[in-house]
């Protein structure tokens, strides 16, 4: 998988395509660690472009929520598909995920 | 490769090895279903395919030995549900079954819940050194989201 990557310094956007699945996870994790150990905590994941999520894609976004919210930031999801949405209610991860409609919306307060 | 299947469903089928490539092979399989179905509800294809994945989700990471599992998928377009048939060669295991969704904080352990919620029907038994899944979808009817 690959993905978007738009620093706007005092948020980044990260923007995957595709399948984000147990192939595509780890990849996206391993570049949300980089970034909040290097200061950068406020995310947003554009899903514009995800057109299916596993429970390994949603694995990913509940670690990189709790470690960006660890370094006092966060990790916001913004234009999730039927699917994701779905998926999101499912498992009630639209708890403490809940999809903004847009990436403009997810950053509203930042 | 296609045919008429037991009860006259029509029947979609793949073989190959149970890795992280072939899940692409599992969703194109059930696109090919739903493309020569168009009867079929969107919203029944989404869901069932999002469980129908985990299961082969963890087939392909708990299967053992690593890279040489071998796996058949078989799904049949019923007129009143959509069936999903998973066999393979890994090694004896009992799932737990009937575990409740994880909490919010959890970062794995989602899968055969999602499944579980997702399907009327869903059953494993270990047979002739195979496990083997069935797993059914109604369709036009609950579990919804």
């Amino acid at each position: 998988m690959s993905f978007e990557e738009v620093d706007k310094d005092t948020y980044v956007v990260l923007a995957p395509e595709g399948k984000f699945n147990m192939v595509a996870a780890p990849t996206l994790k391993t570049r949300i660690d980089d970034l909040v150990a290097a200061g950068k905590a406020r995310l947003v994941v554009d899903l514009h472009k995800v057109d299916f999520i596993d429970s390994s894609g949603l694995g990913a976004l509940v670690a990189g929520t709790k470690v960006a919210r660890k370094q006092g930031g966060d990790l916001r999801v913004a234009a999730a598909g039927d699917q994701v949405r779905a998926v999101l209610k499912l498992t009630n991860l639209d708890r403490i995920l809940a999809p903004y409609a847009t990436v403009e919306e997810a950053l509203h307060d930042w | 490769m296609t045919g008429d299947g037991e009860l006259g469903g029509k029947e979609y089928v793949l073989e190959g090895f149970a890795v992280p490539d072939q899940l692409d092979a599992v969703h194109s399989l059930l696109a090919q279903a739903a493309g020569d179905n168009p009867e079929l509800d969107p919203m029944d294809v989404m869901l069932f395919e999002t469980a129908v994945i985990e299961i082969a989700n963890n087939v392909v990471e708990h299967g053992r030995p690593v890279g040489e599992v071998r796996w058949r998928f078989t799904v049949r377009v019923h007129e009143d549900e959509i069936e999903a048939l998973l066999d393979d060669t890994g090694q004896q295991f009992q799932p737990r079954r009937g575990e409740d969704m994880p909490g919010e904080d959890a970062e794995g352990g989602r899968g055969l819940p999602i499944a579980e919620a997702l399907l009327d029907q869903i059953d494993f038994r270990r047979m002739d050194d195979t496990n083997h899944w069935h797993m059914v979808r109604r369709l036009g009817q609950s579990p919804q989201i």
